[in-house]
């Protein structure tokens, strides 16, 4: 069962610790596993994992959620907030989140190096065969979705 | 007043390590933001700085190298350095520590950690 899966959880506690201490947020898994954010409200990032193993993980979240985040974590209005705030809140998050996954995952005297994260551009990616995702969401019932791809970075969800 | 630097890519990460610093009550330290090494270090070598606080994973220049550079500099070596940084692990931090860097913390880092991490550069 994936419940019990290291590299499942993993990613469930980085994301749990990233989003309630920057956003004060708290994260679960999405009630319903089979829920897509609609692609025109869609807005995502990526950031590649280059050593010990070698991929890619996405974070995905609605416009709408990105907004209220970034008013959340910068303290200020709707009206207030730019899109390069809410980029640069995006990155955070994922870099954070990241970097949380991989010392969850990787043993104490494995050094690991990531790359710059990096705002998607048109639709997010197909999820094939390849891919382990994570459905996750806010209190507030807030879609936000993980995706790590890479032979060698899915490879350890097999360990 | 204390002069810090802050050195971060991103605009959010800086604005929780100085809203940490208020917390802890520094607000009336003078912020110095550089968004990569290169920057940081410009701001180190033009005016006396009591701590820079660094980000690792930075473009054009990043926190390891900022390290390396300000401990090599017979101006800057005594220069308090506190990493945070979200590719930390035991490994990273034991390397950081040799290099010279005094803490490493792991983002997102908390006041109460901030301020542990600084009571003793700062008390000073």
């Amino acid at each position: 069962m994936k419940e019990h899966d290291p590299f499942y959880l993993a990613m469930i506690k980085a994301a749990s610790q990233t989003f309630e201490n920057m956003a004060f947020m708290e994260v679960m898994e999405h009630f319903n596993p089979a829920y897509e954010i609609p692609a025109d409200e869609v807005v995502w990032n990526s950031l590649q994992v280059n050593d010990p193993v070698q991929g890619e993980i996405r974070l995905a979240v609605a416009k709408t959620c990105l907004k209220t985040l970034t008013g959340t974590i910068f303290g200020i209005a709707e009206d207030e907030i730019t899109s390069t705030q809410m980029n640069d809140i995006l990155n955070e998050l994922l870099n954070t989140i990241v970097g949380l996954f991989l010392t969850n995952l990787c043993a104490d005297d494995q050094e690991y190096k990531m790359g710059l994260p990096a705002l998607g551009e048109g639709e997010l990616p197909e999820v094939d065969a390849q891919t382990v995702s994570w459905k996750l969401m806010s209190s507030e019932e807030d879609a936000l979705h993980i995706f790590a791809t890479g032979t060698s970075l899915v490879a350890l969800n097999n360990h | 007043m204390k002069r810090i630097i802050i050195a971060d890519d991103s605009a959010t990460a800086r604005m929780f390590i100085k809203r940490c610093l208020q917390i802890i009550g520094l607000g009336e330290a003078e912020i110095i933001e550089a968004e990569h090494g290169k920057e940081a270090l410009t701001a180190a070598k033009a005016q006396d700085i009591d701590l820079l606080l660094t980000d690792l994973n930075m473009p054009v220049m990043d926190g390891e190298t900022l390290v390396k550079w300000i401990k090599a500099s017979p101006k800057l070596c005594g220069l308090p350095i506190i990493v945070i940084t979200s590719a930390g692990n035991p490994a990273k931090e034991a390397k950081l520590l040799e290099l010279g860097a005094h803490r490493v913390l792991n983002k997102p880092v908390s006041p109460p950690v901030m301020m542990d991490a600084l009571a003793e550069f700062l008390d000073k």
